[in-house]
């Protein structure tokens, strides 16, 4: 060995002396090229701990870890609500997309219709979609139903998880999460009822002003922050839209990453 | 780690299919801070890393030539994913099939100064517009001299904030162990309690419509008297179920798991 310490940088020479594929030669030469500049070996650890995660084995589910025969329990279908509800969240959020590029919140007059009166643009811009783009009427209608189908699984999930006692501890945050999620499933669909202002969007805006103005004490200004006004009107329509399709998508995407989140580290609750 | 086990020159367990083939991080591998403060140089660790694992690899593939990994239970790739890619694939052609088989209509343009004789919120907010319905059971006080302390309204509201409250706190008061319905009959009891009562909150929201068919003040009583005999029902039928349930599961389960 001698005295003067050898380059560790040389890292072609060094490549070239290993018998490496092209492919690990290609990959090292990045690499090093990369951390270089970026200094990657620092997140190494970050690396080796995902490397085990990626090997990581499913461990023995409860039945198994406990030999409880692996007797089939009667409700495991219904476990399927929570990722159920996601899903169809994912469909109305891609389909709502796309409504998007059609739809205008404007609730000025709009005649669209022949012998139609009182329509607006928000309703002609509706009346658009179904009758005039392609596949409109089946984008409307998905986003409809995989709302509803949102909802409804929603509701299943909740009544799964009540009844396997899922809910107890330590998953009382997630409850509680799961709460704040159902209600915000509820505005988000509220909020979508109210966009083709038609007479039931209206008149459904119309019982939403009256149960903020019962609000004791702050009803008046709750009515005009949510609202904006005490008639539903342009205002309404509005701050509906942009509930919809600007505040509510990212708080409730946030809470499902969440509340999924949380289900991951603790594990499924199972009925025994 | 036993005689018998095979290892290589260096004791190191030997790699070779028997066991998982992944050995974790023990007290031996350098942390973050030992590798930060060895002279050798960052690159030379990463290449040792790689280079340690390509020579792992390669005498894995040598030394047999089916390479298998302890599964203890379902493995998330590929089995897991393929069966979650199925299962979301069904479920989306279920949305997909709903759309097209009942497309929704769109009703007549906003009219303000036609009210419809039938006002209703979408379904699953019919429990919350039932419960503003609740005026009969705003008690009038006397010391108001007959007045109520709430507007029927503002009680209406507040019944929704009691309703979601008490959901809220329902892991507050009932803890312990109990997972299946027949262990806890009575929060079986108000689940199912609540299930109907939401049920015929919603009917009652709709009053209008059925009241051709059935008397409001008799939906009216029937909307907390439906609940309380559905409720009952359930708790004596588990009550009954109860001993034999139970004696089955005690058996095979309190055994490994004793109630708190």
């Amino acid at each position: 060995m001698s005295i003067e310490r050898k380059d560790d940088h040389d890292h072609v020479d060094w490549l070239r002396d290993k018998d490496l594929s092209p492919v690990e030669s290609t990959f090292l030469f990045v690499l090093i090229w990369m951390d270089k500049r970026l200094r990657i070996v620092d997140y190494l650890e970050l690396l080796e701990t995902m490397y085990y995660r990626w090997n990581l084995q499913m461990p023995k589910s409860h039945t198994e870890q406990y030999n409880l025969d692996n007797k089939f329990w009667y409700w495991y279908p219904l476990y399927a609500l929570g990722s159920f509800s996601t899903i169809a969240y994912v469909v109305a959020a891609i389909s709502g997309a796309l409504l998007g590029f059609y739809y205008s919140p404007s609730a000025a007059a709009q005649t669209c219709i022949a012998g139609l009166e009182g329509s607006t643009v928000a309703y002609c811009s509706i009346t658009d979609i179904m009758t005039s783009l392609d596949f409109g009427f089946m984008l409307r209608s998905l986003h409809r139903w995989s709302a509803q189908v949102m909802t409804a699984a929603v509701f299943l999930h909740m009544l799964r998880v009540y009844f396997t006692g899922a809910y107890k501890e330590p998953r009382e945050l997630n409850w509680l999460l799961g709460i704040v999620l159902i209600s915000l499933t509820m505005v988000f669909g509220y909020t979508g009822y109210l966009l083709p202002w038609d007479q039931l969007s209206y008149w459904a805006g119309q019982i939403g002003v009256e149960m903020a103005l019962s609000i004791p004490l702050i009803g008046e200004w709750a009515a005009q922050l949510v609202f904006g006004g005490f008639s539903p009107g342009q205002a309404t329509l509005q701050r509906m839209y942009i509930l919809h399709v600007f505040l509510l998508p990212f708080v409730v995407t946030t809470l499902i990453a969440v509340h999924i989140g949380i289900v991951w580290m603790q594990g499924i609750a199972e009925p025994h | 780690m036993s005689d018998d086990e095979p290892t290589t020159d260096d004791d190191e367990p030997r790699a070779d299919g028997s066991g998982t083939g992944i050995v974790p991080p023990d007290d031996e591998t350098p942390t973050w801070n030992e590798r930060k403060s060895r002279r050798d140089g960052l690159a030379r660790v990463t290449y040792e890393y790689f280079e340690r694992s390509r020579r792992e690899d390669e005498e894995l593939r040598r030394e047999s030539d089916y390479v298998e990994r302890d599964v203890l239970g379902f493995p998330t790739w590929p089995h897991e994913m393929i069966r979650n890619l199925s299962l979301t694939a069904f479920f989306v052609g279920m949305i997909l099939f709903l759309a097209a088989m009942l497309p929704p209509h769109i009703a007549a343009p906003a009219d303000p100064s036609t009210t419809p004789s039938i006002i209703l919120p979408d379904w699953y907010l019919y429990w919350s517009f039932g419960l503003l319905k609740l005026g009969p059971l705003n008690p009038d006080l006397a010391i108001l001299g007959g007045e109520k302390l709430m507007a029927d309204r503002t009680y209406g509201v507040v019944a929704n904030l009691v309703v979601v409250g008490f959901i809220a706190v329902v892991p507050f008061l009932n803890k312990g162990s109990a997972r299946r319905p027949v262990e806890q009959p009575f929060w079986a009891a108000v689940g199912v309690a609540g299930v109907v009562f939401s049920f015929t909150i919603a009917a009652l929201s709709a009053k209008n419509l059925i009241s051709s068919v059935l008397n409001p003040h008799l939906l009216f009583d029937l909307t907390f008297l439906a609940p309380i005999v559905a409720g009952t029902i359930s708790y004596a039928v588990l009550k009954t179920m109860r001993e034999g349930y139970m004696y089955d599961l005690n058996r095979r389960y309190y055994r490994l798991r004793p109630p708190k």
